[in-house]
């Protein structure tokens, strides 16, 4: 028989794990009807009287659910369910990557609920409330603007997510300076320096998010270490944006990295981009015979080679 | 011949200080004001401490004489109340006390090299401030005021931090030296 | 009391003229015959002062008086020849010679480290010649807006610690001297305590092998976390060896903790150590009077 299909669709929603009872509509309990599960019927044993129980329901019994009259097939109900969780506690981050224009607060949920979640975020500062302008994307974050700088009063950031399943909420409270995190430098280049064999010249911006690096200043720490060896090697920079290793491995490829912090306040970048560079390095010469004889024969001689940089005094010299 | 660059110097040295210290003097205060979340409401004696607070365009804004007259007269206050500090810190904690003195000290000499730096560039010397900081009734409130002066004085070093930063770079160091001398500083 | 000498107990500068006054009182009276100044006696010490240097003012006062000080014995006594040779002493004073405190010079201090954020400043100068007198040595220090109390030495005359440097205000530092027979000052010195600091040499000085027979990864912690630049000295030498290798200071002139010596004898023990230094900032006003010294080497430390 030909099914009726003209019925304006339902949503139910139901928790994962736990058992449904769908109801066909208006119909009598009693009435005998058939259920179809994304247009495939389902077995009486799922019937009890004119309703539908799912047992323990899982992610596959979200679907679409039609009920149709015993003898004339017209469709008396059809409903969208949908198997999820209630939202948990949802994880809030805020963190000022462009102090001091603002902040931004971004959240996400610990685990999916699979259902439509809708959120909520206040902001209050000085029992004032303040406008989070939400971005267009990614969707879970929003920015907010600073009025005022150097407070002594928290900020106080309340996230509530709610779904058809429950609600839960978050709130966090922390200081101005507490959240400051530059982005990591930005255009990292290491360079060897010609007729030094252990320097590399290394120099980077600004990460483009800092708005005023005049008045608030950035410091640096760099980090440096042969690709063979796993030892890093730190220096941390007070000011400017470059600087010359002087030890490195002569010979060695490098790979060096660079972070950020304010010199006040919060917390250092993540590390920057990793740039690799290898020091300078003499040219092989093309020996001719000749030539190769007298260089074998200097090189035996001196096993130890005081190295040209390296100034020898004895002790009596040393002085304050 | 005190120069802005020591000025900022000076204003990131107390800051330095002032960290190990803040946390050294909450842990005598004890419970609930070492506590990282606590945020107690800020009460009347509190509220007399200058706010390092500022609106973000008018902090941009400020011209040199403002934002220098601003350092002094803060300082002035917080001066004034850590000496009150100073002496509820008790006599058992050597340690303590030794290191508020000499970031008191520190500070002295921070409102000193401001007012240096003003009469150098020719700027009035903002008033003194009136003697007497309201002294609380009770023992927690005194705590409470303790907290809030820690904080302020924390904020107020970086604020300075970043006006000296501005300042030593807007104002070459030879006009602080060249009137200086004059002044016989 | 028959009597009493003028001045009570005088300091007399050394090479100088000096005179004092004896006056008898009435109750000399009951001293038997008539007594008159001009029976007085002089005497330094026991020795009887020459009669040529004796003025008598009146019946009652003699008057001695030394060209230079070099006879002026103390203790300096009026005596009265009383019936025949009997000599009785009337009144003794001691006479304190001397000079007053010269120009203190060579006033030199160096911040010294003591822990990781404690900083004392001992000062040492000349204290000049001796003065022969009790003098008394005050170093003095203010700001442009506050004074402190003064550091006096506690042993010797020519050295003072003043307990807590304080970093980035300028400091004016003098000697002061006093005597009962004047007082001098020293030249001043002006600086930023700051740019003068010896620090405590780099502690957990260690050296690891690498994956590279002829390197050494020498690592340490400084003692120091003001954000100002330090600079460091790094020295080594194969143990038995007396001649130290030095890396260029330039190479090892920014804030660090390790540094990768290379270029040495494969599979052979070297000893190292390291030292360092606050770098100069550029405006560092005055440090000429009070320039930056290196800290004591480290520890040895052998790889």
């Amino acid at each position: 028989a030909q099914r009726h299909s003209q019925q304006d669709s339902h949503t139910q929603y139901a928790q994962l794990g736990k058992d449904v009872t769908i109801q066909c509509g208006s119909v009598d309990r009693g009435a005998v009807v058939t259920w179809t599960a994304n247009n495939t019927d389902l077995d009486a044993s799922h019937l009890n009287g004119s309703w539908l129980v799912l047992r323990h329901v899982d992610l596959s019994h979200s679907g679409q659910y039609s009920c149709y009259e015993g003898s004339s097939w017209h469709l008396k109900y059809r409903v969208n369910l949908k198997v999820g969780t209630p939202p948990k506690e949802p994880v809030l981050m805020c963190r000022s990557n462009n102090y001091p224009n603002g902040f931004y607060c971004s959240w996400h949920l610990p685990s999916p609920t699979y259902i439509p979640d809708s959120f909520n975020i206040t902001v209050k500062h000085d029992s004032k409330e303040i406008v989070c302008e939400k971005d267009a994307s990614p969707k879970n974050r929003c920015y907010i603007r600073y009025l005022h700088l150097f407070s002594t009063k928290k900020y106080k950031v309340t996230l509530t997510v709610t779904n058809a399943l429950g609600r839960n909420s978050t709130t966090i409270s922390f200081d101005e300076f507490a959240i400051v995190k530059p982005d990591p430098p930005e255009n990292v280049v290491a360079k060897p320096i010609p007729n030094n064999p252990r320097r590399l010249l290394v120099t980077w911006q600004y990460p483009s998010t800092w708005p005023d690096p005049d008045s608030f200043p950035l410091k640096f720490f760099l980090r440096y270490r042969p690709l063979i060896i796993d030892y890093w090697q730190h220096v941390e920079l007070s000011d400017g944006t470059s600087h010359i290793i002087t030890d490195a491995y002569a010979g060695k490829e490098y790979i060096i990295q660079v972070a950020a912090k304010d010199n006040e306040i919060g917390t250092w970048s993540d590390w920057s981009v990793a740039v690799h560079a290898t020091p300078w390095t003499e040219e092989p010469k093309h020996l001719t015979t000749e030539a190769q004889g007298t260089e074998t024969t200097t090189s035996s001689t001196s096993a130890f080679v005081v190295p040209s940089t390296t100034k020898m005094y004895d002790s009596e010299r040393q002085a304050n | 011949r005190q120069s802005i660059q020591q000025t900022y110097d000076l204003t990131r040295y107390l800051e330095h200080q002032l960290h190990a210290l803040a946390a050294t003097y909450l842990n005598y205060l004890g419970p609930p004001f070492n506590e990282p979340d606590f945020d107690p409401p800020r009460l009347i004696g509190a509220e007399a401490v200058p706010s390092a607070t500022v609106d973000f365009q008018l902090w941009r804004s400020l011209n040199d004489n403002a934002r220098l007259a601003a350092n002094y007269q803060a300082y002035s206050h917080l001066l004034c109340y850590l000496r009150t500090m100073d002496g509820a810190t008790p006599t058992a904690m050597p340690t303590l006390r030794h290191s508020l003195a000499h970031f008191r000290a520190s500070l002295q000499g921070l409102l000193g090299s401001i007012a240096g730096i003003m009469a150098s560039l020719g700027y009035p010397l903002p008033p003194p401030v009136p003697d007497g900081t309201p002294t609380p009734n009770s023992h927690f409130l005194r705590k409470m005021d303790d907290f809030w002066l820690l904080k302020e004085l924390q904020t107020w070093l970086w604020r300075s931090a970043k006006d000296f930063n501005r300042l030593r770079k807007r104002v070459p160091p030879s006009a602080v030296m060249l009137h200086l001398e004059t002044r016989g500083f | 009391l028959c009597g009493h000498i003028v001045p009570e107990s005088p300091v007399v500068p050394i090479g100088s003229n000096f005179t004092a006054l004896c006056v008898l009182s009435d109750s000399c009276q009951n001293i038997p015959g008539n007594v008159h100044a001009n029976q007085i006696i002089w005497k330094t010490k026991n020795k009887v002062v020459p009669k040529e240097q004796y003025t008598i003012i009146n019946q009652t006062a003699s008057l001695v008086t030394f060209n230079d000080t070099s006879t002026l014995v103390s203790p300096l006594t009026c005596n009265i020849l009383v019936e025949g040779s009997i000599e009785q002493n009337i009144y003794g004073i001691q006479v304190q010679l001397g000079l007053p405190p010269e120009e203190p010079k060579n006033l030199s201090c160096i911040v010294t480290q003591t822990e990781k954020d404690k900083y004392a400043l001992p000062c040492t100068w000349d204290p000049g010649r001796n003065t022969f007198l009790n003098t008394k040595y005050y170093l003095r220090h203010k700001w442009v807006y506050e004074n402190f109390s003064d550091c006096i030495p506690s042993d010797g005359n020519n050295s003072c610690t003043i307990e807590n440097a304080m970093f980035f205000v300028n400091v004016d530092v003098w000697v002061e001297a006093k005597n009962d027979l004047g007082k001098a000052e020293s030249e001043h010195i002006k600086f930023d305590p700051s740019t003068c600091v010896k620090l405590l040499p780099p502690r957990k000085v260690s050296v690891n092998v690498s994956e590279l027979p002829t390197v050494l990864k020498l690592s340490w912690d400084n003692r120091f976390d003001l954000d100002l630049e330090l600079e460091f000295n790094i020295r080594y030498k194969v143990i038995d060896s007396l001649d130290w290798l030095e890396v260029p200071p330039e190479d090892i002139a920014t804030r660090r903790t390790s540094f990768i010596l290379q270029d040495l004898k494969p599979h052979t023990k070297y000893v190292c150590q390291v030292r360092s230094k606050i770098k100069r900032w550029a405006e560092a006003t005055w440090s000429d009077n009070c320039p930056a010294r290196w800290s004591d080497w480290s520890k040895e430390a052998v790889g």
